[in-house]
């Protein structure tokens, strides 16, 4: 029994331990430190940047300790969004009682859901270099733009070269006939199925099906006449011309997936495409990496043709715009929102902070002053694009990111499954833009 | 005199064991739980912007929600699915590898690997069995069906995701199995053999009396798993084709943080909340019923 | 007689072997896929990698920052499930062994409270705990454990609170007349015989622990308290995912708890014996 004692002693104690210290936590709990209260002029005045594009995690820390090395006033923490994540990470530092100061956005939600959140960036020197950047509907400038991307067809250079008989022109392809016409060459060379059509509620509702908005110069024009009930998209030419074209590039003599074009098929399509098993895919320059993960070889984007009238510019131009800005917190104290304007004029002005942006990050940069040039092929694309004049709005940037793969998306899907006709479709539209006049 | 002293003794047993875990589940579960209804009386877009009480508007919106009550029903043909498989499938490796054949030890290890992966990489895994593998099967062997992806096919992707859990969460009811199983008194087994009793009755009649206990704990857990499935929901087939595989909290989700509509979302996360909690509240009390008679 | 027992042996062989096969194949493409590139990951899943490289390993423990976040999530792990063991398995037996009233609402608390979606929690955590009391801040792993420790317990003690019904309780009737308080009776009669169950339940706590992104991701804000799960978005892209890196990283994070199994699946096998023996 002696022996029980000195066991049941050494028990009791560490029971004892193990309530002491869930009282020490509990006590804890009720202390509430104050970390925040490091504000008087001499300290350094820390900012928080949120940076949404996690594949440049790595080069936005670096990018961070650069800046700080010449302004070690400054102290510079990112926080970047991780892909999958409930809680955006705005979202999640605002609500755990953080000040983000900068933090990067996409337009929409940056003119919508987060349109109380930026000050006024109109008088900052950086908006001689950039028409990009973001203004709000009283035109004040709110959004530093950070990437400009692009989308479009991307294809396989070598396999449309061996299709065509020498260099193929993107350029070339500017109507729906030519674009059939090509398909066919490339099955006579050989490859089987020349597109692989990835069909994700984002990238067939998003990307894709947005692109009509840019039929008028300003995409808000035909969004408005959605809203106000008086556009009807089955007599529209454009709209449904994109719709005709997917027909095209869905269909079983020519898509991969035909047979059932539903599916997790980014990864196969890009596959497809990088290894020349297929020629043709849609997405955007940020699909690179992907691509790039298959061989070294070279591709590029062409315009999506929606009629036969060489001269419309939608079967010219490639969609190309600002993906990403940064807007600065107002809630930010004086001295944050002056550290946040000093780290934006960096990204546009120091050696440095372009280098970073264009060629560590391989972001094409929105300011005519950044001498960089990205080297991957599909943002060189979009840069020649860009140069040659032959770019339209991202239309994407105009639509509620967050609603259409829920809303919009899902209907493109049944559309391209041939479980819904053009005309039903063309009523969720309308019937969505009725219900949302935001 | 001594009433008192035992029940101060009471007491002080009380606060000792139940104490601590008290206070943590309070802090952690019940506070928040207290506070996270609150926030549905409020209007709110995003989960930062600042609270409007509107009464009962959010739950009025979940109600007249039709997506919400879609995918819940959707989830329950899961929930019917899963539980049943699950267990059986459980059950059955947990008696396989404690009938005493050799390799039984390296086969529980083996079938128990599946949870070492956590469900987003898991989602990824069977994109490539479903969207790649298969099809070359399908492909080389003339299969007609296998032929391309199961996850453009609202139907099979419901299977697929049926598939995929059961063979991630067979493996952990296994090891609770197997803790029942072991636990068993061999001395019950012999006896029942002696008296002529063959495997099979061997099972119906000593075994599976005696595993009540570990089957109320299997039970509520796939139950529990099935109604809350999210990461593979959100890994494997993203809710897609066309939102025919989009269970509830994947729809909950969606409304508070992606759609922008945080009070809707979170009226719907308690009504699922409500929901599940009855559903498992009757398995588990009917069941530790049966614990009792057994 | 034994022709049959051989026929049903070869049965029980037999399925378990497909089995086998059909459960470790993806632990089985980690592996393989742990040593190849992207390119040859996303082409060719299933083959062999063509030449064996350990480049990424070497690239994924210094992305990974692997000392520290092995660390934090080693730390964390054993303290919230030592403590979730300890303090559920008294409570199991407090509820079970006293009935009352007050007992059953309690439980049934617990239990209910498995139920709540996740999600609906996040915001009121990190707002009373962040905004509110500044622990996100200033005690970051202590405040996830409590957190761990909150959340885990409902679950085991559900687990313990069926088993510990099944010891009878003239054993603890015996122990008290030999002078033992509850709380002796607790830790040197009961604890000893629930160790089938206090293994598989420390099993289940740790593999939950070690592998938990969401929880994790709400409360650790900054790189030095990050667990290997949280470290792994360093891998992750907007629309495309860096394989030849987070491959290997999961491997990396899945070995301690596969041996970990291993050895707590033998312990588990001894208890019995011990068992057994007495």
């Amino acid at each position: 029994m002696g022996k029980m004692n000195k066991t049941v002693g050494l028990i009791k104690k560490s029971a004892m331990l193990g309530i002491v210290t869930a009282l020490t936590f509990s006590l804890a709990a009720c202390g509430g430190s104050s970390s925040k209260s490091a504000t008087n002029s001499n300290s350094p005045v820390k900012i928080i940047v949120t940076n949404s594009k996690g594949e440049i995690d790595a080069q936005f820390k670096q990018a961070a300790k650069d800046f700080m090395k010449v302004n070690p006033k400054i102290n510079v923490e990112v926080d970047t969004q991780a892909v999958g994540d409930t809680l955006g990470v705005y979202d999640k530092l605002t609500a755990s009682g953080k000040t983000v100061t900068l933090a990067m956005f996409d337009p929409y939600a940056a003119l919508h859901k987060y349109k109380d959140v930026g000050i006024d960036l109109s008088n900052d020197k950086w908006n001689a270099e950039t028409n990009d950047a973001l203004k709000n509907s009283d035109g004040k400038v709110i959004g530093f733009p950070f990437a400009v991307e692009g989308m479009g067809l991307v294809y396989n250079q070598k396999v449309l070269d061996k299709a065509v008989g020498g260099t193929f022109d993107p350029y070339s392809i500017n109507t729906q006939d030519k674009l059939k016409d090509l398909l066919n060459k490339i099955k006579a060379s050989g490859v089987k199925y020349p597109v692989a059509y990835q069909t994700e509620a984002w990238s067939v509702g998003n990307h894709y099906s947005s692109l009509f908005l840019d039929q008028e110069s300003d995409p808000n024009t035909i969004l408005d006449k959605l809203k106000s009930g008086s556009l009807d998209l089955t007599q529209n030419a454009a709209w449904n011309g994109y719709y005709d074209t997917l027909n095209l590039l869905t269909s079983k003599d020519y898509n991969k997936f035909g047979d059932r074009p539903l599916g997790q098929y980014y990864d196969a399509a890009h596959v497809a495409v990088g290894k020349g098993d297929s020629a043709i895919l849609f997405n955007g320059d940020w699909a690179f990496d992907s691509l790039h993960a298959i061989a070294g070889d070279t591709f590029g984007f062409m315009p999506v043709p929606v009629d036969n009238n060489p001269d419309n510019a939608l079967n010219n131009k490639i969609a190309v715009g600002p993906t990403q800005v940064f807007v600065i917190n107002k809630k930010a104290t004086k001295a944050e929102q002056a550290a946040a304007k000093k780290f934006l004029n960096w990204l546009v002005y120091d050696k440095t902070g372009q280098d970073f942006v264009v060629n560590k990050g391989q972001i094409i940069s929105a300011f005519k002053n950044n001498p960089n040039k990205v080297n991957n092929p599909l943002g060189i694309a979009i840069s020649n694009a860009i140069a040659k004049g032959a770019t339209m709005p991202f239309s994407t940037n105009y639509i509620n990111a967050g609603d259409w793969p829920t809303t919009i998306g899902p209907d493109v899907q049944k559309y391209i499954a041939k479980q819904e006709s053009r005309a039903q479709l063309a009523k969720v539209f309308e019937d969505y833009y009725k219900s949302h006049q935001e | 005199m001594k009433n008192r002293k035992k029940s101060l003794a009471n007491w002080g047993n009380s606060f000792l064991f139940l104490g601590p875990t008290t206070i943590f589940f309070a802090i952690t579960v019940l506070i928040p739980f207290v506070y996270g209804v609150y926030l549905t009386l409020n209007k709110m877009d995003t989960p930062t912007d600042p609270m409007v009480f509107s009464g009962l508007l959010n739950y009025v919106n979940a109600v007249q929600d039709t997506q919400f009550w879609s995918s819940l029903w959707l989830t329950i043909k899961f929930v019917i699915a899963t539980v049943f498989l699950v267990n059986l499938v459980g059950f059955g490796l947990a008696y396989l590898v404690t009938s005493g054949i050799k390799i039984q030890n390296s086969m529980r290890t083996a079938y128990f690997t599946p949870n070492l992966i956590g469900g987003l990489l898991l989602g990824y895994i069977w994109q490539f069995v479903f969207v790649q593998t298969l099809p070359a099967f399908g492909e080389k062997f003339g299969i007609e069906w296998l032929k391309l992806g199961w996850l453009g096919d609202p139907h099979m992707s419901f299977w697929a995701l049926v598939l995929v859990t059961i063979w991630q969460t067979s493996g952990y009811m296994m090891i609770i199995f197997i803790a029942g199983l072991i636990s068993i008194p061999k001395d019950l087994i012999e006896a029942a053999t002696i008296d002529g009793a063959g495997p099979f009755r061997r099972l119906v009649s000593v075994t599976l009396p005696l595993m009540v206990p570990s089957f109320v704990v299997t039970i509520f857990l796939s139950l529990k798993n099935a109604f809350m499935v999210y990461d593979l929901n959100f890994s494997l087939t993203k809710g897609g084709p066309y939102n025919s595989t989009e269970m509830v909290s994947m729809h909950v989700v969606n409304k508070a943080f992606v759609q922008a509509n945080y009070g809707t979302g979170q009226a719907e996360a308690i009504i699922l909340f409500i929901i599940v909690a009855v559903v498992t509240g009757i398995q588990v009390y009917s069941s530790k019923k049966m614990e009792v008679e057994a | 007689m034994s022709t049959r027992r051989i026929v049903t042996s070869t049965f029980a062989y037999v399925i378990s072997i497909i089995a086998f096969v059909a459960f470790i194949f993806p632990f089985f493409l980690l592996i393989i896929n742990s040593f190849k590139s992207n390119g040859e990951i996303l082409s060719s899943p299933f083959s062999m990698p063509t030449h064996w490289s350990f480049a990424h390993f070497v690239d994924v423990i210094e992305k990974m920052n692997f000392l520290v976040t092995f660390k934090n999530t080693f730390v964390i792990t054993t303290i919230s499930t030592l403590l979730i063991v300890f303090f559920s398995s008294m409570t199991a037996y407090h509820l079970v062994r006293k009935p009352t009233r007050y007992n059953k609402i309690f439980f049934t608390i617990l239990v209910a409270s498995m139920v709540i979606p996740f999600q609906s929690l996040m915001i009121p955590l990190i707002y009373i705990y962040g905004a509110k009391l500044q622990l996100i801040d200033s005690m970051p792993i202590p405040l996830l454990i409590i957190f761990y420790i909150g959340f885990g317990s409902a679950l085991s003690i559900f687990i313990f609170h069926g088993f510990i019904k099944s010891i009878p309780v003239e054993i603890e009737e015996a122990a008290r007349i030999d002078g033992c308080n509850t709380l002796q009776t607790f830790f040197i009669i009961v604890l000893p015989m629930l160790k089938p169950i206090t293994v598989t339940i420390a099993i289940l706590n740790v593999l939950w622990i070690w592998n938990d992104y969401l929880l994790p991701s709400l409360i650790l804000n900054t790189e030095d308290v990050y667990t290997m799960p949280v470290q792994m978005k360093v891998f992750n892209g907007t629309y495309m995912n860096n394989w030849e890196l987070l491959i290997p990283a999961i491997f990396l994070t899945v070995l301690p708890i596969l041996i970990m199994y291993i050895i707590g699946q033998k312990s588990i096998i001894n208890g019995v014996m011990q068992g057994s023996i007495k």
